[in-house]
């Protein structure tokens, strides 16, 4: 699943530490989500969601191989 | 006021607790040990057995941790543990499977020590599925 976590981090100015904190994750767990490698729950989809200020579906892009 | 991480929250107690509990469990087993000589019959497995307690307290710290980290944390120590669960019976049964043709029985150490040693290795091939 693909998603717009790095540039929407970047137009808020914040750094992964300032995401992780605000989201209630460690670092290595926004790296991971940046980079595609893990597909968060609805919760923390919908945390993400609260804190850019955006509907879900503008921040992850379904992908035709996603399960 | 910056608010709380509750997933770095969670490491700390996990650090705090953790360490308190191997303090605790080096003191009880060189009590155990020290104590398991002046006794005799059922109380000489009943000291044997006191160092579980301070385990125990392990145990719980590592449950107490993963109900407080985050999701992906949470899912990279359960995925690691199952892996270790899953290597630790295959080469127990392996072994357990050859002692019927002469191969030297073995300490059941040898099955906890195969499981810590699984749960390193699954941690890191785990580790590097989400980097």
């Amino acid at each position: 699943m693909k998603n717009r976590l790095k540039v929407l981090r970047a137009e808020n100015n914040w750094s992964q530490a300032e995401l992780a904190d605000r989201i209630g994750v460690v670092r290595q767990t926004v790296i991971a989500l940046e980079a595609g490698k893990y597909a968060p729950s609805l919760p923390l989809a919908f945390k993400l969601s609260k804190v850019f200020g955006k509907p879900v579906e503008d921040i992850f892009i379904a992908e035709e191989t996603d399960p | 006021m910056k608010p709380v991480n509750p997933a770095y929250q969670a490491g700390r107690r996990y650090t705090v607790e953790f360490g308190l509990s191997i303090v605790a469990y080096v003191i009880v087993i060189f009590l155990s040990r020290l104590l398991w000589h002046t006794a005799s019959g059922g109380w000489q497995i009943a000291i044997a057995l006191v160092p579980l307690i301070p385990v125990a307290f392990v145990v719980v710290a590592v449950a107490r941790f993963l109900g407080g980290t985050d999701e992906l944390v949470r899912r990279k120590i359960v995925e690691s543990l199952a892996l270790a669960g899953v290597a630790t019976a295959l080469l127990a049964l392996t072994y357990g499977l050859m002692e019927g043709d002469g191969i030297p029985k073995l300490s059941a150490w040898w099955t906890y020590a195969t499981f810590m040693v699984s749960w390193i290795v699954a941690t890191v091939f785990v580790r590097r599925r989400f980097q």
